[in-house]
């Protein structure tokens, strides 16, 4: 991470918001194929995380990569359903959706801080110009 | 917003042709580098306030781009773009700053009884 940098609070608050905004399109997908029974594949939908990484050039985080949830499917008891197997089982994917919520709270907190964080620094920046006068 | 640059610009550029007929002055504020005779220090003033005014202008620039891209749909990350205001507006208050101040020191100085 380079020091002495005057524009790096911002980059690095603008990075947290890109990753969180990010974060909340994961978390919308998630809750809209909260009952997608197939993915294209056949399968239902396996919810999807964005993995966070240090950007060591900027001090930074960046989205390393958006991971597959491989944790088992719901499968829920629907006899009359079409689709339903042979036991009368029909898998559904494996979103929860309280734990959807608490992950979008904590992302638009995240998000909100950044914010916070860059709109503070412009302050901090225009009190030490107001030195000048 | 390319305008007022200008005008700043010009100022600045007015102020240290003026300290150029001022060697003393020209030799403080140019104080940057150690080495060389009073010449080059005050070509140093003069070239160090116009890196910073092009410095600011590019920073304007590319915010003016950014904000331009987003408008015609080309760039939908407005994050970005509000990076580049905010460092457009930060460098541009900044140099403002100096700015006043320089033509506060020249007044000052102009107004000094000889």
């Amino acid at each position: 991470m380079e020091i002495d940098n005057f524009f790096g609070p911002i980059d690095i608050a603008i990075s947290g918001i890109k990753a969180q905004g990010k974060q909340l399109e994961l978390i919308s997908s998630n809750v809209a194929n909260a009952r997608t029974v197939d993915d294209g594949k056949g399968v239902p939908y396996r919810r999807l995380e964005a993995a966070l990484k240090y950007d060591d050039e900027i001090g930074g985080v960046e989205v390393d990569k958006i991971e597959t949830d491989m944790s088992d499917f719901l499968r829920i008891y629907d006899p009359g359903n079409p689709q339903a197997d042979k036991d009368g089982y029909i898998a559904m994917p494996n979103v929860n959706l309280p734990q959807e919520m608490i992950n979008l709270n904590i992302a638009t907190r995240v998000y909100q801080v950044n914010v916070a964080v860059l709109k503070r620094y412009q302050r901090m920046v225009d009190n030490t110009l107001e030195l000048l006068r | 917003m390319n305008l007022e640059i200008n005008r700043v610009s010009n100022h600045l550029r007015g102020i240290s042709d003026s300290r150029v007929t001022q060697p003393k002055h020209a030799a403080d504020l140019g104080g940057m580098q150690k080495a060389g005779s009073t010449d080059d220090k005050k070509a140093d003033f003069a070239n160090a306030i116009k890196g910073y005014v092009s410095k600011v202008d590019d920073l304007q620039q590319t915010s003016n781009m950014s904000i331009k891209d987003l408008l015609s749909g080309k760039n939908e990350d407005v994050n970005s773009v509000v990076s580049q205001v905010a460092k457009a507006d930060m460098s541009f208050k900044l140099l403002v700053g100096v700015r006043n101040k320089l033509i506060e020191a020249y007044k000052q100085t102009m107004n000094m009884p000889l």
